[in-house]
């Protein structure tokens, strides 16, 4: 039961990071690969009319942690208070620019808005990234199961550490990075025209730029968290993620290269997927790692809700699942193929 | 701790008070689309058409100022209520779930193909986007609403052996008798919500002499729908809620009602300030033995009053709470008034013409919002001391490790961007509301002419 709610719980960040990877990673390069104002009201084209139900997957997300394991819940979300604030004020920007840059036809009103909406993009990855790096390295959990965060303290990902250090930093750029070029591939694949053609370029870019961090992230992480490969050997699920990271980065390279564009948005997705997946396995059961002492890591095992609600829960999930897949493909199958210059998602199309 | 708690009780006021202020119009306002778009699809009368659109572009502002500020409401329960959280998430958990995996997937699919996308959809999809996203409000409002009712009435749930609550019977959660009275009359109110501004923005085109089609519409439904609910809104669902507080709650009802003693052949207090200090109300104008029979049924009833309590058990802020109280029924009741003599007067087919009138219905839609906000200050201030009523106090839920000062830290900083977000809601309403029903055609191209 307890595997089952954790791997629910991973499948749901991962369709987050995945689906919403591709919206933040559009946005970031919209000034990049959009020049004009209609080129970048087209990366906007291309992420709606369905980016809020992406992100639906973190919220809902949210409600599944609080279900399943309401201590964690408790301890991340209050020892990460300032951090979470920011994401939330990010994601309340994001959301107002998208909604309202097209109401008005006006070049000021469009650059402000669209500025805006670039930077809480580069915001939002960061965050998400810094987040990530903070659950692989751990937190100063103590003794009475609970952490504070400070921002910073010495940089240092071991003993008392803060939100900021060098590995959660690079872990950071490492998401930015691969959120840019996970946008770039989905951008040269639901637009046309110039914007096309420079996020081709921008994301033949990029992967290398992610290849090289890969590497980077992956020594460093060794050096911070051992126990994750050397707990990877006997889990199976790390190696499927692993197997999933190859096949997903030479499905980008080479989709790129032959420009048969499906398969490098599948391919970054698989990627995305396959790291998240491999982590997430090799740490199971511990769900937040301390760094002050191993005997302080909460475990999925000591924190799972009790009893029936689980159960029930497990019960009504799947349909809701089913549910809202099919709401979404009721929604895209009339938005399949290129946005065209002329479509806007904010206005009669 | 006492700071955080205080910081933490003032923030999740302010940013629930404010997420309540837009999907009180959503939930309202969807029928009334969904309405119009079936008349146009039915009918094919372009009035119905443009009627159907203009209020979708004004839901679609709404809407989204609505979803970024209920992103925060979600993270809140986590980061400010950390305790309470852990306390009792295997079953509060449950219908906050729900309310993502059933409604908000649902609305977040449909919504912009439904403001936007009635070209690409077609009649008949579009039409089930609307209803679709219209459904997804109101399961939502559900959903949370249960969650709410729990807190307040607490049901189906057992103690687990860690001290935590845990589920025992989803039905008996999810069917709480608190939640179903409190969903149809917040529903109700929300369709007040709803009808009052379709009502103003037709009184405001009917006394401007401009779209005189779309103003008659206007003010026929928003009347119309604007009568039903202002009734339903009282009777049964008011009174009911009220006699459900007054068994389930007595010390809540004694503080909204500003009773002090307790006493057979109750008097409602109809107006005077309450004076805790001296425990009585100052000033008072009453009307005996109709609190009796309001909260129970008949003239001798007994109604607890304060002094039947321990005076920890007293709601926090008494007088605010006997204030909002009155201010909703007050309220209440005028619109029922106001809605009566509208209605009337458009039978006679003098609506449009009675300017003085006309006034009245373009002014009054602010005070639906202030009277759904005095109930859920009623509602929340009335639970005081308790977070989930007679189980466990707010003071045990606030998060352990939050300081005070990190708390008002993002308090302002939520104040500031919600400043932010109101001054461009109301901009963006407003010209909207300036541009008019008409001209919202389906150009199939960018409408540069808006503005
Ligand atoms: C347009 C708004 C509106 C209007 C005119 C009324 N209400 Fe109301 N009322 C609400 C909007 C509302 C609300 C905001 O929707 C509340 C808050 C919680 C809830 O479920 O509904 C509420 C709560 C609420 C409560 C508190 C329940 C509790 O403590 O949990 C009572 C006793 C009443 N109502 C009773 C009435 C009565 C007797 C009315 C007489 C006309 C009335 N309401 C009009
Ligand atoms: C939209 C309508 C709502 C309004 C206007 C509202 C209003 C308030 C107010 C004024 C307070 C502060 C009370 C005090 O501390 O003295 C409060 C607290 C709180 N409310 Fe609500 N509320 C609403 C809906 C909800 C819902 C739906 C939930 C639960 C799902 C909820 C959960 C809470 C919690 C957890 C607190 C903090 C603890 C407490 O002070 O009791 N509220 N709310
Ligand atoms: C503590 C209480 C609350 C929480 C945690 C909460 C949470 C949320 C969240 C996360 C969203 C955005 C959904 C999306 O991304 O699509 C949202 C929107 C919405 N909420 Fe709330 N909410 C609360 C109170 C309420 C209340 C009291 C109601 C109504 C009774 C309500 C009705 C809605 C509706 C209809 C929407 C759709 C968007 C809109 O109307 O603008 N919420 N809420």
């Amino acid at each position: 039961m307890i595997e089952i709610w954790y791997a629910i719980l991973c499948f749901m960040l991962v369709m987050f990071v995945v689906l919403e990877g591709f919206d933040i990673g559009a946005g970031i390069l919209q000034h990049v690969a959009g020049r004009t104002d209609a080129e970048r009201r087209m990366v906007i084209a291309a992420i709606g009319p369905l980016w809020s139900w992406h992100e639906v997957w973190l919220v809902a997300f949210g409600g599944v942690l609080f279900v399943a394991f309401p201590a964690i819940l408790a301890v991340s979300f209050a020892g990460f208070y300032l951090a979470f604030f920011l994401l939330l004020w990010a994601l309340v920007l994001r959301g107002v620019s998208i909604e309202v840059s097209g109401h008005i036809a006006d070049p000021l009103w469009r650059t402000a808005w669209h500025f805006i909406f670039a930077a809480s993009n580069v915001l939002l990855a960061i965050l998400i990234g810094a987040a990530l790096g903070n659950v692989v390295r751990g937190v100063p959990l103590g003794a009475g199961g609970k952490f504070t965060l400070s921002f910073f303290t010495n940089f240092s990902p071991r003993g008392g550490v803060g939100i900021l250090d060098w590995f959660t930093i690079s872990v950071a750029v490492f998401i930015l990075v691969t959120f840019a070029a996970h946008g770039a591939n989905g951008l040269v694949l639901k637009t046309e025209g110039p914007v096309h053609d420079r996020s081709l370029r921008i994301a033949r870019l990029l992967w290398k730029a992610v290849l090289a961090l890969l590497v980077v992230v992956t020594i460093e992480t060794w050096q911070v968290r051992p126990e994750l490969f050397s707990g990877m050997t006997h889990k199976p699920f790390a190696w499927l993620g692993l197997i999933s990271v190859i096949s997903g980065l030479s499905a980008v390279f080479t989709g790129l290269r032959s420009k048969r564009e499906l398969r490098a948005v599948i391919g970054s997705s698989v990627f995305i997927a396959g790291l998240m997946i491999s982590g997430a396995a090799s740490v199971f059961p511990i769900m937040l790692h301390s760094t002050l002492a191993p005997e302080y890591s909460l475990s999925a095992y000591n924190n799972a809700a009790a009893g029936h609600g689980l159960a029930v829960a497990l019960v009504w999930w799947p349909v809701s699942l089913i549910f809202s897949v099919a709401y979404f493909l009721f929604i895209y199958r009339h938005y399949t193929g290129k946005v065209k210059p002329t479509d806007d998602t904010q206005q009669p199309y | 701790m006492e700071e955080t708690l205080f910081w933490s009780r003032l923030q999740f006021a302010f940013t629930i008070t404010y997420h309540y202020l837009f999907p009180q119009l959503t939930m309202g306002l969807a029928w009334i689309i969904v309405f119009f778009k079936w008349r146009h699809v039915k009918t094919g009368e372009e009035r119905y058409g443009d009627a159907a659109r203009f209020w979708a572009r004004i839901f679609g502002i709404n809407f989204g100022v609505g979803v970024v500020t209920g992103i925060p409401m979600e993270f809140q329960f986590g980061t400010n209520w950390a305790e309470f959280s852990k306390f009792s998430g295997n079953v509060i958990g449950q219908t906050l779930a729900m309310e993502g995996m059933f409604a908000f997937f649902l609305e977040s699919a449909m919504v912009g193909a439904m403001v936007w996308g009635e070209k690409r959809l077609g009649p008949r999809n579009h039409f089930l986007a609307t209803a679709g996203v219209a459904l997804g409000s109101w399961l939502s409002g559900y959903f949370i609403l249960t969650t709410n009712a729990f807190m307040q009435h607490p049901a189906g749930h057992s103690a687990a052996a860690d001290g935590t609550l845990q589920l025992a019977n989803l039905a008996a959660f999810l069917l709480n008798p608190w939640a179903m009275i409190m969903f149809l009359h917040n529903q109700c109110a929300a369709l007040v919500t709803g009808s009052f501004v379709v009502a103003a923005v037709g009184a405001l085109y009917a006394l401007r002499g401009r779209h005189a089609e779309q103003a008659s519409l206007f003010l026929k439904t928003g009347t119309l729908v604007g009568l039903f609910s202002c009734l339903l809104v009282a009777f049964p669902t008011g009174d009911q809620q009220a006699k459900m507080v007054a068994k389930h709650q007595p010390v809540a009802l004694a503080a909204m009602e500003g009773r002090f003693h307790s006493g057979t052949n109750a008097e409602l207090n109809i107006i005077g300030q309450p004076n805790v200090r001296e425990q009585r109300i100052d000033n008072p104008v009453r009307v005996p033995s109709v609190l009796s029979i309001l909260a129970f049924g008949h003239v001798s009833a007994n109604v607890q009053g304060l002094d039947s309590f321990p005076e920890d058990e007293w709601p926090t802020n008494i007088e605010l709470l006997y204030y909002a109280f009155h201010i909703m029924a007050g309220l209440g009741t005028l619109f029922i008034l106001l809605m009566g003599i509208a209605n009337f007067q458009r039978w006679r087919g003098r609506l449009e013409k009675s300017r003085g009138l006309l006034w009245v219905l373009m002014l009054a839609f602010p005070f639906p919002y202030i009277a759904t906000t005095a109930g859920w200050m009623t509602a929340e201030l009335g639970r005081q001391p308790w977070l989930i009523f007679k189980l466990y106090r707010t003071s045990q839920g606030v998060s352990e490790v939050v300081s005070g000062g990190d708390v008002l830290f993002t308090l302002i900083g939520f104040t500031g961007l919600y400043f932010v977000l109101g001054v461009l809601y109301l901009f963006l309403i407003g010209r909207e509301i300036a541009h008019g029903p008409q001209g919202v055609s389906l150009t199939g191209k960018p409408e540069v002419s808006h503005d």
